[in-house]
């Protein structure tokens, strides 16, 4: 009986403190704010990589230069909390979205969610999905960087006077981003002619196991290959543990070097290139991505129209330009900062 | 030997010495509540709390299910996984780009095959749990990883893709639109909570898990109520998973992934024993929704995603704490 009665009133008190909460909330005001100052909502899938960590930390430093005000979210992997933190700047009437969505589809929703309050929305290096529901997608040129930083390693093996024989270490390949990269690839060696050829393609679904497995492979049954491309960075180590195993993890112009590319230009990259084992690496603009994001959203608000499709040229950063293009490489910027 | 050997903490009249967990629960969003609502522009405002409620439903539901499952003593580690694979079976019936039907009856179908399955993962957890006796925290982490493993293996077979999309309006209406979500959700609540309070169920559960030996002796037929017990967090997580699939128009395995801790926290908030023997369905939606309002609160200050993760362990570890603290004072009493 003791418990019963305990019941009851815990159930009162707690229906009094939610009629006391919802006239609260009934009674409140969205926050007044400055209506010639721009909020910018900015909310990302995770903060669990260098790359996303060094757009957020420039969003951060560029909003905070222009006098604009940043309000943040991270959702941890979790697309039901982004939708939220989508709906919470929404109900602060923020005037404009960034966004790096978990996948394609499940922000879906968010956008819609924004385009019924009129606030513009960019998805930040991360594409929709096919949808009618309007939005600013800023996303890097994956062929056309790629395809740069293949013709630089070609023209390496040209220089040594023989043709080249090429590996590539693919991406997961229902990613828009591994097949982009794999086009340019083959862009570049279709392009060279019998420069080059392409003796293993070794599909690694974005896992560093199977890439170092899949180049072991790769190199027992062609033992001479001397050019190697990994669609992501994040993959150089496994290269150059297969390299040293096999005696070839040499510097640019030494005996033995494996010509040797990569895309993102990620810190990891960049040490390479400094102690002079990498040649050249694709590198996503991150820098100007955030700029652009931005501009879309102040464009907005000063009433143009917000583009569908933004495409980040980048830059193929290679041994011949480091000195000149390091400032631009998102990877060296963190990499000097240190941690 | 599991739950056999799981009592022993009996020996004390159950009530005394406990406080009252509901009465900590409600002062926590009270006082959370008024804090965020004075420092805070923006929070205290009926948009604002309405995305507050509706987001964290899932997670009322999840929490509910692992409610009963405390309250037996035991804990149901596979919850969240079951939400992922559930969304990827309701997926696969309904969705117009590789399901077999669409409109009413694919929903219908949809809907079914998603209880259904949440209810096959709860019985395969209450079976080896009460007939095996084998940890509850093993057989559960076990089955998590199994139908995490399934829902990817099942998206990817079926659908060459890990998200599924282009499910029936009328199901994505019952997660996507408010109304209806709270609704489900409420009349979910009131239905566990009298089965927990006002049934015979409800008392032989509130008695294994308070003492499964005692229970065993005076006649109750314990296995039957632990593999109940685990069937209704299995239903919950379905519910959960049709609530996340509908609300996100998108049948995923990586739904309720992050979900975990918050569930385990905000019942164990909300007052019910991670030692068994008690808990409230009222008491755990106090928890969900102090979670629900610290969270909301601090992404409006503007506190960094490591600084709310670090405050809402500690508040997790806080309640923890609270009830082993309860736990000593009942044993002493």
């Amino acid at each position: 009986m003791k418990s019963c009665s305990i019941g009851r009133r815990t159930a009162g008190v707690t229906l009094a403190a939610l009629m006391a909460t919802a006239l609260a909330a009934c009674g409140g005001s969205a926050p007044a704010r400055d209506e010639g100052a721009l909020t910018i909502g900015v909310a990302f899938e995770t903060l669990q990589t260098e790359f996303w960590v060094a757009a957020w930390n420039k969003l951060r430093a560029d909003t905070a230069e222009r006098k604009i005000t940043m309000l943040e979210a991270v959702a941890d992997g979790d697309p039901n909390r982004q939708l939220e933190q989508v709906r919470t700047f929404i109900n602060r009437r923020v005037d404009g979205i960034i966004l790096v969505p978990k996948d394609g589809k499940t922000v879906i929703p968010m956008i819609r969610a924004a385009n019924a309050a009129g606030i513009p929305v960019v998805l930040f290096n991360r594409p929709a999905d096919r949808t009618d529901a309007p939005h600013t997608a800023i996303v890097p040129d994956n062929v056309a960087i790629t395809k740069a930083t293949v013709e630089y390693l070609i023209e390496q093996a040209r220089a040594s006077g023989s043709p080249a024989k090429a590996a590539i270490l693919l991406g997961d390949l229902s990613d828009v981003n591994a097949i982009g990269r794999r086009d340019g690839f083959e862009a570049a060696v279709k392009e060279a002619g019998d420069a080059v050829q392409v003796v293993s393609r070794i599909p690694t679904e974005w896992n560093q196991e199977r890439a170092l497995a899949g180049l072991q492979s790769a190199f027992q049954a062609h033992p001479d290959i001397s050019l190697v491309l990994t669609s992501s960075d994040f993959m150089l180590p496994s290269i150059k543990s297969v390299l040293s195993s096999l005696g070839k993890w040499q510097r640019v112009g030494d005996e033995g070097h494996v010509i040797l590319g990569g895309f993102d230009g990620d810190p990891t990259a960049y040490s390479m290139m400094l102690d002079g084992y990498l040649d050249a690496t694709g590198v996503q603009d991150v820098f100007w991505e955030a700029e652009q994001a931005i501009e879309v959203i102040v464009g907005a608000k000063s009433g143009k129209s917000p583009p569908a499709r933004i495409e980040d040229p980048g830059f193929a950063i290679t041994q011949a330009n480091m000195a000149s293009m390091a400032d631009r490489m998102w990877g060296a910027v963190m990499a000097r900062r240190g941690p | 030997m599991s739950w056999v050997g799981g009592g022993g903490k009996g020996e004390g009249k159950r009530g005394k010495g406990e406080g009252n967990p509901g009465a900590v629960a409600l002062a926590l969003n009270v006082g959370a509540f008024l804090t965020f609502a004075l420092l805070v522009p923006g929070f205290a405002t009926g948009p604002n709390l309405e995305t507050v409620v509706i987001s964290a439903l899932p997670l009322f539901l999840l929490a509910v299910g692992q409610t009963f499952v405390l309250i037996s003593a035991g804990i149901d580690l596979s919850s969240t996984a079951v939400v992922g694979l559930v969304s990827v079976v309701g997926g696969v019936v309904m969705s117009a780009e590789e399901g077999t039907q669409g409109g009413t009856l694919g929903t219908l179908t949809g809907l079914a095959a998603m209880l259904a399955t949440g209810v096959a993962a709860g019985a395969v957890n209450g079976a080896c749990v009460g007939w095996l006796r084998m940890p509850a925290f093993m057989v559960t982490l076990t089955l998590g990883m199994f139908a995490g493993g399934l829902a990817v293996w099942l998206a990817r077979t079926v659908a060459a893709t890990e998200t599924l999309y282009g499910l029936p309006s009328q199901f994505l209406q019952i997660g996507g639109d408010a109304g209806i979500a709270l609704a489900l959700t409420a009349a979910l609540g009131i239905a566990a909570h009298g089965l927990l309070s006002g049934t015979l169920f409800g008392r032989a559960l509130q008695s294994v898990g308070y003492n499964a030996r005692v229970a065993l002796v005076s006649g109750l037929r314990v296995q039957r109520v632990i593999l109940a017990t685990y069937v209704l967090g299995g239903l919950f997580a379905a519910f959960a998973a049709v609530l996340l699939t509908g609300r996100l128009e998108t049948a995923s395995p990586t739904h309720g992934r992050q979900l975990l801790l918050d569930v385990i926290g905000a019942t164990v908030i909300g007052g019910t024993s991670l030692s068994g023997g008690r808990g409230r369905i009222g008491w755990t939606a106090l928890g969900v929704l102090f979670l629900a309002l610290v969270g909301n609160g601090l992404t409006l200050m503007n506190l960094s995603d490591f600084a709310i993760t670090i405050v809402k362990g500690l508040v997790i570890l806080a309640a923890a704490l609270l009830d082993a603290w309860r736990v000593r004072r009942r044993g002493r009493s």
